[in-house]
């Protein structure tokens, strides 16, 4: 059974507004790190939204088709069991504190409190959660005072201390310098590998450096979805992203008919030093 | 058109985030801004626009010292595009919000109309019109705060990362906006992070580190000069990192680097 099976799902905010999302279909398996990608205004953070089952019951029951969750449809979870299930951790970190926690460790064990856990459970947990977003420096900090990167890493924490099967990052790391982007998806990368991750995002770097499998969205439909480097050369994904200068130098080369080999196109930095440094140079 | 010189700045009560910062600015160039996070890039622009005054120094804009100029005036000759578009909507239409600018200069109704459509067809935005800016999607509101820049007429912009949050089609059409005010000669100053953003646009990088300049120079040159990078916490853009990785000559662009490769190639098998 797929973790999540959205079926032919169409929906609108209100009665009367226009479809965000048209007709789609996706599934996800238990333990997939996948990346959905879309330009402004596609319907990226509604699906996260349909994904998280974070829409009013009525809206959900209002619209066309059906998002299953372990082949259960969202409007008939209770909230607790489907805060145990799936996280979201949304764009703006601040926007995500509970605003009740004078602390960052209170902040952490909110959720948990409200599972009816031993104490002792949620210690463990939130330990384990604290030192997976290397927040251990900063657990007696006001959660106001972090900066937007120390909030964004105590959103996660917040998220993985429920213990959920699934994540949804909705553009992570959208306002962070390079410098805080790359740690905070290094943190990203080492989660457990049973944790599904589904990263929203418009920026190809991050979805390079945490998923396996790209789906791409436009206008509310799904036109691609496979292995990255398939899907960032479809027309829509140039159209929205264009591509990563490397691969861009990769194409002309290969135009002139010199492109080393059968080799695959380069998408990162790396794969671009292989695969043109392999080549004798004198 | 725009020069600073041994500027420094401190908030009251603070030490200094700017000292001896000097450089100046010509018509058609667009220099980038670079630096971490901190480094007094955004109290640098506020300086150049006159929204604060330096402490020490003076900045001259199109003959104008910003200490003795209020700022409506200062105003009339740089646009600011401010990170967070929502900060400088305040009108309910686009049109109005756009409309805001040309209303508070000495120009003609006709000239006003004029500036406003026009401004609002570069920017795409005309069949918003009608619409409030803060129903438009992330990306369309910075296009009407970039609108409302525009239709003032400005000398110079100041766009504080404004690729940021853009997809590929509108990045390009900012590009594309970018280069046709560089073409009119105006002046153009770009605080960003993204480098490949920088590489494709910016005819010089001035970057700040702790305060003071470390680097005013071309940018392929900044580039490939790995303690001012540094210095700056930037990563210079792919391209450019790999050229060097191969021993090549630092390339900016995919094209030059392609160029460069297949010319190092062919040389070889002429070797062999």
């Amino acid at each position: 059974m797929a973790l999540i099976d959205i079926k032919n799902l169409t929906f609108g905010y209100g009665a009367k507004g226009p479809a965000v999302l048209k007709g789609l279909n996706l599934s996800i398996e238990s333990g997939e790190r996948l990346a959905i990608l879309g330009g402004n205004g596609s319907g990226k953070t509604t699906l996260a939204h349909w994904i998280a089952g974070w829409l009013p019951r009525p809206a959900m029951e209002a619209s066309q088709g059906e998002v299953l969750a372990r082949g259960k449809a969202w409007p008939e979870w209770n909230a607790l069991d489907r805060a145990a299930t799936v996280q979201f951790v949304g764009q703006i970190p601040m926007q995500q504190l509970s605003g009740f926690a004078f602390t960052v460790y209170d902040e952490i064990v909110f959720g948990p409190g409200n599972l009816g856990l031993s104490a002792d459970e949620i210690r463990t947990r939130a330990d384990w959660a604290i030192d997976i977003c290397n927040l251990r420096h900063l657990v007696y900090r006001d959660p106001f005072t972090l900066s937007g990167g120390e909030q964004q890493r105590l959103s996660i924490a917040a998220a993985l201390v429920m213990n959920p099967k699934a994540l949804v990052l909705d553009e992570p790391t959208g306002n962070f310098d390079p410098e805080s982007r790359d740690n905070l998806l290094e943190q990203i990368k080492g989660l457990p590998r049973d944790l599904t991750i589904i990263l929203f995002d418009m920026a190809l770097k991050p979805a390079l450096a945490v998923a396996e499998r790209f789906v791409l969205l436009d206008d509310g439909g799904i036109v691609a979805d496979g292995l990255p480097e398939e899907v960032i050369q479809h027309p829509a994904a140039i159209d929205m992203f264009g591509l990563p200068a490397v691969t861009e130098a990769a194409l002309l080369i290969r135009e002139s008919g010199k492109f080393p080999g059968k080799a695959r196109l380069p998408l990162t930095f790396d794969q671009a030093v292989r695969l043109f440094g392999g080549v004798p140079a004198c | 058109m725009l020069k600073a010189e041994g500027v420094a700045y401190h908030y009251p009560g603070g030490a200094d985030v700017l000292s001896e910062v000097s450089f100046s600015a010509s018509a058609g160039e667009v220099l980038a801004l670079v630096g971490r996070n901190g480094a007094g890039k955004s109290t640098l622009l506020r300086l150049l626009n006159g929204l604060r005054k330096p402490t020490r120094g003076s900045i001259v804009v199109d003959g104008m010292n910003t200490t003795d100029t209020p700022v409506h005036l200062i105003s009339r000759v740089i646009g600011t595009v401010f990170q967070a578009p929502e900060q400088q909507i305040f009108n309910a239409t686009v049109h109005d919000e756009v409309m805001f600018g040309p209303r508070n200069l000495p120009i003609s109704a006709e000239e006003r109309d004029r500036r406003v459509h026009e401004a609002l067809a570069r920017t795409k935005l005309a069949e918003f019109a009608k619409h409030h800016p803060l129903d438009l999607d992330q990306a369309r509101r910075r296009f009407v705060a970039l609108a409302s820049v525009l239709a003032t007429g400005p000398s110079a912009l100041l766009l504080d990362e404004p690729q940021r949050g853009l997809d590929a089609r509108s990045r390009s059409l900012l590009e594309t906006i970018i280069r046709q005010e560089q073409q009119a000669g105006r002046c153009i100053i770009i605080v960003c992070h993204d480098m490949e953003f920088v590489a494709r646009l910016a005819t010089r990088v001035i970057a700040l580190s702790e305060g003071r300049l470390s680097a005013d120079m071309a940018p392929l040159q900044f580039f490939t000069n790995p303690a001012l990078t540094a210095a700056a916490s930037v990563e210079a853009p792919d391209i450019v990192r790999l050229s060097q990785a191969l021993l090549l000559p630092p390339s900016l662009t995919p094209a030059a680097f392609a160029e460069a490769w297949l010319a190092d190639r062919q040389e070889t098998s002429t070797q062999v």
